[in-house]
């Protein structure tokens, strides 16, 4: 009986493939030619002992050349390259993954380099430092670095010059549309006629470090139409700092997606979700 | 457009350079072997081998049958392009930083490092034959005794040299008298380096200054400045289009010890004339050497401090980009 099961196993079509391989040759490279493009299949050992199947294909182009082009492209290789096959040599030449270039619209060219917290401050949301409690994020607090912490309010500077702003007054931001003179058409509602104010962003926190912002978006797609996520990232390393905020086309959808999310475990976490502006529609949640 | 990736060398590109008619792109690298390559499709035609040093500089001349390079080693040689066999050599006393040929290639210059005691001198030598570059009596020697040369090139008519130097200088030298006839100090960082237009009018610096400048090759006046907010290590002017293109990054030494912010290792490109930026490309991950436009403008390469050269051909939309104005 255990005779029979050794040969059973022996002739297990698994190994007769395996046994195939090891003993057969590679076979012959071929060279196909279709009208401009030339194809070349190769075969090759890999490192786990594997057959490997190269097809390379190739674009024939012919051009009129001076004579002198002509001449120097019927070289024999030289030097490293002296063993080389005709053609490009693989391991010295390598085609590239495709690029766009990308044109600058506009005149200025220092557009794209954006600091995405910028965004952040077009929200409507009260920016203020843990240092100083000036209208600021803490990192960029002038004091950073310097082991001051200004405890007592009235020792905060008057006259504090921030790199970012253009007034000195520690008033709280007022977006251009809003300042006095600025024609606002949006309605009286919203004193702030953006568009995405208008439906308030949501808050999402407790999000895991590997969140990525594709990943937040098919979460939260699911509840409708979505006009625009931020999910606050490490700037150098990429990994989510763990909050998110959304905006939705439809109020109905957000007040959805809270309804939804909050409390619902995403990655390993609970996810703790809300509105994210603090003076708009609290009672609803 | 998709690029070849060029990968022949084992350390920093130092600097790339086309024949006349660009359909051989020769390249060197802080390694000891120049390569050339088939612009059009990548093949690496060969390699020329003999150099012990890092290789600084590299030149072929008009009928493509002369290839110079200046390396590390003390030496400058010269070589047969077609077949990458060595019919010269000639030894300094100190690291050859920069060569070129004339324009008729009757003649080449070379300069060499400041090193120790020695310092930096530019040199004239006959490369009409192997017997006259072997000779290797210099027609003509000019001592550069305040900052050394960091890119050279040839005037009009070959009658004069002009050099930037590590100071920001450039300076014009008359080849009758081996005196300086003209410098100008336009730039305050290293100039590391100097393209001639195609009509040899006008030449592009590249300098450490952040700034690449558009002069004038006879009496050295600045027409245009190209401002970029890292230092430039070379710049092209197309033939075809009033367009340059400038190539930089970080200093290598510096790019580990800050942040790694994405984007300062394009090729920028910038109008001749209205100074303004209105392209990038992107592709390498360190800062960009050398580059060079194809001469017949279709098409540029780059060589980064990452080893690799890239070869980009330009898509319509290239060719079809009219700038705002």
């Amino acid at each position: 009986m255990k005779m029979h099961n050794k040969d059973m196993i022996k002739s297990s079509w698994a190994d007769q493939v395996e046994d195939q391989s090891e003993k057969t040759t590679l076979p012959q490279p071929k060279v196909e030619q279709h009208g401009n493009s030339k194809i070349i299949t190769e075969y090759r050992w890999n490192k786990d002992d594997k057959k490997e199947k190269v097809v390379r294909t190739y674009k024939i182009e012919r051009r009129l050349v001076s004579k002198t082009i002509a001449e120097r492209k019927t070289w024999p290789k030289f030097g490293d390259s002296r063993n080389d096959k005709p053609g490009p040599n693989t391991s010295t030449t390598i085609p590239a993954e495709e690029i766009q270039m990308q044109f600058m619209s506009g005149k200025d060219g220092d557009k794209v380099e954006e600091n995405p917290l910028d965004k952040l401050k077009n929200v409507n949301m009260n920016i203020k430092c843990r240092n100083c409690g000036g209208e600021h994020w803490s990192f960029s607090c002038h004091l950073k670095g310097t082991g001051l912490v200004i405890e007592d309010k009235k020792l905060v500077p008057e006259k504090v010059i921030e790199p970012e702003k253009n007034t000195s007054t520690n008033r709280p931001y007022i977006p251009p549309s809003a300042r006095e003179g600025a024609t606002n058409t949006a309605g009286k509602r919203d004193p702030y006629g953006r568009g995405y104010d208008e439906v308030p962003a949501i808050r999402i926190e407790n999000l895991s470090e590997s969140t990525s912002e594709a990943d937040l978006s098919e979460l939260v797609s699911k509840f409708g139409q979505v006009a625009r996520i931020f999910l606050a990232s490490n700037k150098i390393t990429g990994a989510c700092k763990g909050y998110a905020f959304v905006n939705f086309k439809a109020k109905v959808d957000a007040e959805r997606a809270i309804k939804g999310l909050h409390g619902y475990g995403y990655d390993h976490l609970i996810l703790n979700v809300g509105w994210s502006t603090n003076n708009y529609n609290k009672t609803s949640y | 457009m998709k690029p070849l990736m060029l990968q022949g060398h084992e350390r920093a590109i130092t600097q790339i350079k086309y024949n006349r008619e660009g359909d051989l792109l020769f390249s060197s690298a802080k390694d000891v072997t120049p390569n050339v390559w088939y612009s059009l499709n990548g093949e690496r035609l060969g390699t020329y081998n003999g150099h012990t040093g890092a290789v600084w500089c590299i030149d072929v001349d008009w009928k493509t049958t002369k290839f110079l390079s200046g390396a590390a080693d003390n030496t400058l040689r010269l070589w047969d392009v077609a077949t990458g066999v060595e019919i010269g050599n000639i030894s300094s006393n100190s690291a050859v930083r920069t060569c070129s040929f004339s324009y008729s290639a009757d003649l080449a210059s070379y300069s060499t490092d400041q090193a120790m005691k020695q310092e930096c001198e530019i040199f004239v030598v006959d490369a009409r034959d192997d017997e006259s570059f072997k000779s290797s009596a210099p027609i003509l020697k000019m001592a550069v005794p305040d900052s050394k040369v960091t890119s050279l090139i040839w005037g009009t008519l070959d009658h004069t040299i002009i050099t930037g130097h590590e100071d920001g200088a450039i300076t014009q030298w008359d080849l009758r008298t081996g005196k300086s006839i003209e410098s100008v100090k336009d730039h305050q960082g290293s100039i590391n380096d100097m393209q001639k237009n195609r009509q040899g009018t006008m030449f592009v610096t590249a300098s450490k200054d952040n700034t690449a400048k558009l002069f004038d090759v006879d009496d050295l006046s600045v027409h245009k400045v190209y401002v970029t907010e890292r230092p430039v290590n070379s710049a092209s002017l197309s033939p075809i289009y009033d367009h340059v293109v400038l190539g930089g990054g970080q200093e290598a030494m510096d790019v580990t010890t800050t942040a790694a912010q994405a984007g300062k290792f394009d090729a920028r490109f910038f109008h001749v004339i209205f100074e303004e930026e209105f392209a990038r490309v992107k592709g390498h991950f360190g800062p960009i050497n050398s580059l060079a436009f194809h001469p017949d403008g279709e098409s540029f390469s780059t060589g980064g401090e990452d080893g690799f050269i890239r070869v980009q051909s330009f898509d319509p939309s290239y060719k079809d980009f009219r700038f705002d104005y």
